[in-house]
């Protein structure tokens, strides 16, 4: 890999995260972060480039579901094309395209309606229609597997596990997007049903509805459209096996690599001194001690004793997920674009409630597919 | 200009067919991955990121691209990310490759489109495609609009269903010189098209594309990289994508502007003025045998109205001076997420000279054309020589 | 590959999931239907800079990038001019029902009087010799109307001249 060149966030608009949004389709959601962001920005369409977008067609029944929001987005006699699959993703083709010196600035949305059909059967479809699919395993059975060899290896509890849960749901008492804004205690968690051993009710995340867009700029464009231009640093991305029988189901080795990646392209040498703030795609609670694990916030196997700490909590060394992360907010394929628009917001200084002092670098990490898969992790820099 | 050139180095295509029992999905990709890994002479360890698009209501699978990148191609451990945007899927995996290295990103890609169209239903699937409170009740698949817009143009412009015929002739007896094509036809008659089964009209079944199963797989280096791998790559000189409306029937459907603002763009940055004189040949989209005609005319080839004539003179045979569609494009070969991607392939051999039986003498520069969603265009030019 | 069938072991597995859906449609579309349903009229929705008429009703405007509300919408006709047509003459399964979709049918593109865009919807004429364009149609609404795109059976054409 060669040197990289210099592209920035200008701005990024969300919707609230809610359950049910019946009486919005979701090209009128789209819309609505759309108009939020030219408004905010003082721009019009004529500003944008291009469009990348990110959309999954099982989550919109509909076959080339980017079809809906060609006016939403605005790409009369313009360039949309579709990641499909996780926003971060698309972010990432968004920025290649002003790193390619292809265009000057790109619009990147994603959105998604979970309310519209059944997760279960959409995450079914995710495993091969010829040994795993007839099993019936969906994200929260594969999850039980993944929680339970993990904390069986390293001695992990229920209870580490629920302070995520805790921590995450306060943190979105700050976030006035967040879907589940209320708080929860230890208790509430381990006593809630249990969904698949060792992984209760409020172990996962809820379903939501919701968009979220940014516009991304070349170094010379984003100065003159913004005094705090969000600096992309670094980026890795990295797939683990396909059948959970082949994966290393205690380690993300996956996003491991990934942040490896994305460190050494940013120059980031110690990822707890050097990261100030992480949003990340915890799809359950044991997900995100994972997580830390991989990210290298932690030694292997010390992210139950990690988030005993307190590091990770808003006043802690390294607040992860202040806007309260997946699991108070879950628009499944929006979340990684999500994640990307909470920490630009963190390094403009524009968290309100959710900011983390001084924060200067943050990570953000996006997945696709099950138990950490496919994984995104970008670096970004309010220094340019 | 981009930051680096890009080239495709390495070509693999399966054998197109219309069912492909005897593999799963992985199996049937794999050999064309495995095409292009051995044309490249890479190892599997060399590709640094894989691009893979396909439509998932067609198989039934969400997340494709992470069976397919691990199952059927070396993205275990690698960067996987899946583009789809119907019959567009193609061409847009082809331009998100191209990013993908201009940027400096990767020194590598590599890019994979697939199909295997009957394991699903594609009329069903492509129906859910529209709007299911305005357009899903009367829609008939692709067919139906693809229909309504032939009649338009024939009744705008005055072709007629002989000249639509010629394209077909055309196009399935080059395609009997192509040894992937899926219906190969060398004795096609005009008479043959024309006494087919009326199945929506004025389309009969020989005006129509089929249904292919089957992958395709590019690879593409920056120059640095192509220079170790071939002396014989294909250089991308430009690439362009123009959407319009979110309805296909917000504008007049007898003509294809997005056609017309994408080559524009992308003429430009190639510095073509003249695409008959300047370009060598033409690999385009072709859903039905009127449609040939009329992207003709969109893409500048002739002026509007003059499709059918372009080819009454035989400018666009493999004997013309502007031959369009030698593999016998998307009438003999129609495996939706690849369709796209083999005009790139099909072109970037044009360029490489490899054509065989299908080669067109001397080609420099070509032109390769994707189109689907609400009457999308993409279009790609390759070169012999790169850009700068 | 070995071409001797009675060699080849051929698999198959069969997945017949039904995955449902509940779609929203958006206030204009609900307007739209109440219109339909209880007065058996046809709405677009009309830009307040460009003046275009969407048919059917939509909440932007591609071109102008603004929004239109339920008080942009505006009345069509419900006769139009044909611009094109076909005839479905073949099987495919029809998603909304999972059965065959009955054919032939007869299938058409035109425009309502005031709308700028143009419209599909089925035309009651399945020989396509007796469908011209540029012919008068008029749509033909059910009796008993439930407020969904069905409440208009089909366009039939009418002598009229424009």
């Amino acid at each position: 890999m060669t040197e990289i060149g210099k592209v920035a966030i200008v701005g990024v608009a969300q919707t609230k995260y809610e359950e049910d949004k019946i009486d919005q389709t979701y090209s009128e959601l789209v819309f609505e972060v759309v108009k939020k962001l030219h408004n905010d920005l003082g721009i019009t369409n004529d500003d944008v480039g291009c469009v990348i977008t990110s959309s999954n067609d099982f989550n919109d029944g509909r076959t080339i579901a980017n079809m809906a929001i060609q006016d939403a987005v605005g790409s009369v006699r313009k360039a949309e094309s579709r990641v499909s699959g996780d926003g971060a993703f698309a972010f990432m083709y968004g920025a290649m395209r002003i790193l390619s010196e292809s265009f000057d600035t790109v619009m990147v949305v994603s959105h998604c309606k979970c309310s519209e059909v059944s997760q279960y059967l959409v995450n079914n479809t995710i495993f091969d229609p010829y040994y795993q699919r007839h099993l019936g395993l969906d994200q929260i059975s594969s999850a039980g597997l993944m929680a339970n060899m993990y904390m069986n290896k390293y001695g992990v509890t229920e209870e580490q596990a629920a302070m995520v849960v805790v921590k995450n749901r306060k943190n979105a008492l700050n976030n006035p997007y967040a879907h589940l804004r209320e708080e929860i205690s230890i208790n509430d968690v381990l006593n809630s049903k249990m969904m698949a051993y060792p992984l209760k009710e409020l172990d996962f995340p809820p379903f939501s509805d919701g968009a979220v867009a940014m516009l991304l700029a070349k170094e010379d464009v984003a100065k003159k459209m913004t005094d705090t231009p969000i600096w992309f640093k670094g980026y890795g991305n990295c797939t683990d096996a396909y059948y959970l029988g082949n994966r290393n189901m205690t380690d993300l080795i996956g996003l491991e690599l990934a942040a490896k990646e994305a460190y050494r392209m940013a120059g980031v040498n110690n990822p707890r001194e050097n990261l100030d703030v992480c949003e990340v795609s915890e799809s359950f609670s044991v997900h995100e001690l994972m997580i830390y694990e991989a990210l290298g916030l932690c030694d292997k196997g010390e992210g139950g004793k990690f988030i005993e700490s307190g590091e990770t909590e808003m006043n802690g060394s390294t607040p992860v997920n202040p806007s309260g992360g997946v699991l108070s907010s879950n628009p499944t394929m929006a979340n990684g674009l999500i994640r990307v628009a909470e920490i630009a917001l963190q390094l403009q200084g524009k968290a309100d409630k959710r900011q983390v002092p001084n924060a200067k670098t943050g990570l953000a990490y996006g997945m696709n597919g099950i138990c950490s898969q496919g994984n995104c992790v970008l670096i970004f820099g309010g220094e340019n | 200009m981009p930051k680096h050139d890009v080239a495709i180095v390495g070509i693999g295509q399966t054998k197109f067919r219309s069912k492909r029992r005897d593999v799963n999905i992985p199996e049937m990709i794999y050999e064309a991955v495995k095409m292009a890994l051995d044309d490249a002479q890479l190892e599997p360890k060399d590709i640094d990121a894989l691009i893979i698009g396909n439509m998932d209501h067609f198989e039934g699978i969400n997340f494709s691209e992470l069976m397919c990148g691990i199952e059927a191609a070396p993205g275990y451990l690698k960067p996987i990310v899946k583009v789809a945007t119907g019959g567009t899927t193609g061409s847009s995996l082809a331009i998100c490759g191209y990013h993908n290295v201009a940027s400096g990103i990767y020194d590598n890609v590599l890019v994979i489109g697939w199909e295997k169209l009957n394991e699903g239903g594609a009329t069903t699937g492509i129906i859910t495609a529209f709007d299911p409170v305005w357009e899903r009740p009367s829609l008939a698949g692709a067919l139906g609009p693809l229909a309504l817009m032939a009649g338009m143009y024939s009744a705008k412009y005055g072709i007629t269903a002989e000249q639509a015929a010629k394209v077909t002739v055309k196009n399935r007896s080059n395609a009997a010189n192509n040894p992937f094509a899926h219906l190969q036809m060398p004795n096609i008659t005009i008479d043959y098209v024309m006494s087919s089964q009326m199945i929506s009209y004025p389309l009969r079944l020989h005006d129509v594309c089929p249904q292919s199963e089957g992958a395709c797989a590019l690879i593409y280096a920056n120059e640095e990289e192509t220079k170790k791998i071939t002396d014989n790559p294909a250089w991308f000189h430009a690439v362009e994508t123009a959407h319009y409306y979110t309805f296909g029937t917000d504008d007049k459907m007898y003509d294809l502007p997005t056609a017309t603002f994408a080559s524009k763009k992308a003429y430009k940055k190639a510095g073509i003025k003249n695409p008959v004189k300047d370009l060598d040949v033409a690999e385009i989209y072709e859903p039905t045998s009127w449609s040939e005609l009329s992207w003709t005319e969109a893409l500048g080839f002739c002026k509007p109205g003059e499709g059918g004539k372009l080819l009454d003179e035989g400018i666009t045979l493999m004997s013309g001076e502007f031959p369009v569609n030698p593999s016998g494009g998307v009438l003999s070969t129609n495996p939706i997420g690849a369709t796209a991607l083999v005009r790139v392939a099909e072109a970037a051999i044009q360029v490489m000279g490899r054509g065989e039986k299908r080669q067109v003498p001397d080609v420099e520069k070509a032109l390769a054309m994707g189109f689907g969603g609400s009457l999308w265009t993409e279009i790609l030019i390759l070169g012999k020589e790169p850009m700068r | 590959m070995s071409r001797k069938k009675s060699q080849e072991k051929i698999f198959e597995i069969k997945w017949k999931t039904d995955l449902p859906y509940r779609y929203s449609i958006g206030k204009l579309a609900v307007k739209f239907f109440e219109e339909l349903k209880e007065n058996k009229k046809i709405m677009g929705s009309k830009c307040s800079k460009c003046g275009k008429v969407h048919s059917p009703p939509r909440a932007v405007c591609a071109e102008c990038f603004i929004e239109m509300t339920v008080e942009d919408m505006v009345e069509l006709s419900p006769r139009g001019t044909l611009e094109g047509f076909t005839v479905i003459n073949y099987p495919f399964t029809d998603p909304a029902t999972g059965g065959l979709r009955p054919f032939p049918y007869g299938y058409a593109i035109f425009k309502l009087d005031g709308a700028d865009t143009y419209t599909m919807h089925f035309i009651n004429e399945t020989d396509y010799t007796k469908l011209k364009v540029g012919q008068r149609v008029e749509a033909v609404f059910k009796e008993e109307r439930e407020g969904n795109i069905g409440d208009i059976m089909y366009y039939k054409v009418i002598k009229e001249e424009k």
